[in-house]
């Protein structure tokens, strides 16, 4: 009898388009339900479903490697409301032992995420890890490969540069803006226009603390309108360089064909606002401010392809890390699997898994000698597979319920039952 | 002075610019609690190594020497720092004092031996006391300069939209430019009360308030300066680059007379490289 594995089966943004994501995730709601129907796959010893929108995984537990992979890839086949096995064909990776314990730890630790190093994946991991453990269908390996996941990204976040930096336009903006001020709560922004981009930078700027937005628009219904959304201040577009005093960060969106600011204009209102520092961030597509602004003193343009540029940096910072990371995780893939074997060492388990397995094969060479002695191969082979099924299934409670506890107190005791009742020796 | 312990002192400012270096370019915030112990470290062995030679024999004669002078001068720097460090967490200035720390040490045990003789007249209580108020307030503004040294690169990088490792460790520019207002305000006192206890010690030691010594000429130029900068920063808003700058330059007038100008421009006044 065979050791159980870790197996993953799923797919994700490199290997399915977004509409076969689709299909396939797991709803929230009805995730237990699916969790018990995975589990109660013959082969399947523990599960954890996973379903971002990035990807759709499956983690599991089998002492049948070939017989789990192909339960599962119908098991996520079944989930396609639309078409059949078929919509799946290329689209599934299959990992087992050190590769599957390597795509997790890698999925945790943001390598494998679509924008490298992003924060939010290891969150859902834990979500979905949870939702498994509540539904009963964690044993031991997985309870333990989990939370050495969990630990492995901790360390890659501190130890490499991977979530640092930040890669959208909107995050760069803020950054930059942190990197000027020492707080933003106290500062004033003024958003010139009514662009997408320049909606996100204000959004983001909120979220980070900025309480005092002024908005401005050519036309003032407009500019009444976003401020009403912004809890801002609506001002006058021909009065908006009066206010400009106020603003520390001024963020130009408008698709205005002239310059709305020029450095003169700019040298004056820094003389009225005693050289305190100014932020402008030009969205436009042509110019919104003279960029001869970027030479005053204590006054820093940047226009969207600059914050693009830095983006673009950061970006490539984060893939010199990866780097880093990936040595990391291969440090603790080969961490898990030396304790996963010293799992399979313990003697009371070898043994156990040792009687049953022979009693299983001598009971199914007595049968198929003799009341069944008639069957064909493939009919013989089903049987091997349910009942190596039902021994591991059987085994599974007991084995790891050993193996949780390996300081318990208790551990003596149950090997010492577990000897006597089984009528074990040791070798 | 005990030699011994100025080195391992200098051994210790060495490692904690190692670290502080370590802390600057790598993200692990290990490196900041190691730098500031291996500092502190460093400071406890600079201690007993005045305190040493406090108690020799005529060891009394603080800073009548060069390298006296360099070695008390390096120990008060990394006090004050480390005192910064205890109220506003600023682990980044520990790169610019470290080092500064350490080439300041090496230089104390590298320049001559012995213990400094001093004229008698100068055997005053006002003599520690001068040296203290005068090397303190030049601490602070060797902190002033670290602040102001950070922000001119930190400025640069943002003017130029070229991003480096460094901009992950510094504070922003307002906060960097609101310490250069915190080093200037107290530094600015201290060094007045170095130069007035420095005059009345001429007046002691030379006869006269104000002889046109060099060190007096230095002294009244930075004076000057610091005072005009902190007038310029309180009434006319300035602030930012050119603030940084001036800064920098005050300081380096000082520094470079201390360590070099003694040669260049002879004058009486000890504690200068002669």
């Amino acid at each position: 009898m065979r050791e159980e594995k870790i197996l993953i089966v799923g797919l994700n943004h490199d290997t399915a388009p977004v509409e076969v994501r689709e299909r396939v995730a797991f709803d929230r709601t009805g995730l237990t339900e699916s969790l018990r129907r995975l589990h109660s796959l013959p082969s399947v010893e523990e599960g954890v479903i996973l379903s971002t929108c990035n990807r759709v995984e499956v983690v599991a537990a089998s002492a049948r490697e070939q017989a789990a992979f192909a339960e599962i890839r119908n098991f996520l086949a079944a989930q396609e409301s639309v078409k059949g096995d078929s919509g799946l064909e290329g689209h599934l990776y299959e990992y087992s032992g050190d590769a599957a314990v390597r795509h997790l730890f890698r999925v945790a630790a943001s390598l494998d995420s679509m924008v490298l190093g992003e924060p939010q994946v290891l969150g859902q991991l834990k979500e979905y890890y949870v939702a498994a453990h509540e539904a009963g269908t964690v044993g031991a390996i997985l309870h333990r490969l989990f939370h050495r996941s969990f630990s492995v990204a901790k360390r890659v976040r501190t130890e490499t540069g991977i979530g640092s930096g930040a890669v959208s336009v909107s995050s760069v903006a803020v950054d930059l803006a942190e990197q000027i001020f020492e707080r933003l709560d106290d500062k004033g922004v003024m958003l010139i226009g009514a662009g997408e981009m320049g909606d996100l930078v204000a959004r983001h700027l909120q979220r980070v603390g900025v309480s005092s937005l002024m908005v401005t628009n050519r036309t003032f219904e407009r500019a009444v309108e976003l401020a009403d959304q912004f809890r801002g201040t609506p001002v006058r577009f021909e009065d908006f360089h009066r206010y400009l005093t106020m603003a520390d960060l001024v963020v130009g969106c408008t698709s205005s064909p002239e310059v709305l600011l020029q450095r003169e204009t700019v040298e004056k209102v820094l003389k009225e606002r005693k050289q305190k520092a100014m932020f402008f961030i030009d969205l436009g597509e042509r110019r919104n401010f003279d960029p001869r602004i970027n030479g005053l003193d204590n006054v820093y343009l940047y226009n969207i392809d600059d914050l693009k540029g830095v983006a673009e940096q950061n970006l490539q910072e984060r893939s010199n890390e990866a780097q880093k990371a990936e040595e990391i995780v291969e440090e603790e893939v080969g961490g898990f699997l030396r304790w996963l074997d010293s799992l399979d060492q313990v003697p009371t388990i070898v043994a156990l898994r040792q009687k049953v397995e022979e009693i299983r094969r001598g009971e199914l060479e007595k049968s198929l000698a003799t009341s069944l002695k008639g069957l064909s191969e493939k009919e013989r082979q089903a049987l091997e597979d349910m009942t190596s099924a039902m021994v591991s299934k059987i085994l599974h409670a007991p084995i790891t319920r050993l193996k949780q506890q390996p300081e318990d107190r208790d551990e003596a005791l149950y090997i010492a039952a577990l000897k006597k009742l089984f009528d074990l020796e040791e070798k | 002075m005990d030699v011994t312990l100025l080195k391992i002192t200098a051994l210790f400012y060495l490692l904690a610019t190692g670290s502080f270096v370590i802390y600057l370019v790598s993200l692990r915030d290990f490196f900041s609690r190691l730098s500031t112990s291996l500092l502190l470290a460093g400071f406890l062995g600079h201690t007993a190594a005045l305190g040493v030679h406090f108690f020799q024999p005529g060891g009394y004669s603080t800073a009548a020497q060069f390298r006296e002078a360099l070695s008390l001068y390096s120990w008060l720097m990394v006090a004050v720092y480390l005192l910064v460090q205890l109220k506003y967490r600023l682990t980044v200035l520990g790169s610019f004092i470290a080092p500064l720390a350490f080439l300041m040490s090496l230089g104390a045990f590298a320049s001559g031996a012995g213990i400094g003789e001093l004229p008698a007249g100068l055997k005053s209580y006002w003599l520690p006391v001068h040296v203290t108020l005068a090397f303190l307030g030049n601490s602070v503004f060797a902190l002033a300069s670290g602040v102001s040294l950070m922000y001119l690169l930190q400025e640069h990088q943002l003017k130029n939209k070229k991003m480096t490792v460094l901009q992950k460790r510094f504070p922003s520019l307002e906060a960097l430019d609101r310490f250069n207002y915190v080093f200037l305000v107290w530094g600015f006192p201290l060094m007045t009360l170095g130069i007035i206890t420095g005059s009345l010690l001429a007046r002691v030691q030379w006869g006269d308030y104000w002889s046109w010594d060099p060190r007096q000429i230095t002294s009244a130029i930075t004076w000057l300066l610091y005072g005009a900068l902190l007038q310029a920063r309180i009434a006319g808003g300035w602030r930012g680059r050119k603030v940084a700058l001036l800064t920098i330059v005050g300081f380096a007038v000082v520094l470079g007379y201390f360590l070099w100008g003694g040669s260049v421009f002879p004058s009486r006044h000890r504690g200068t490289f002669e």
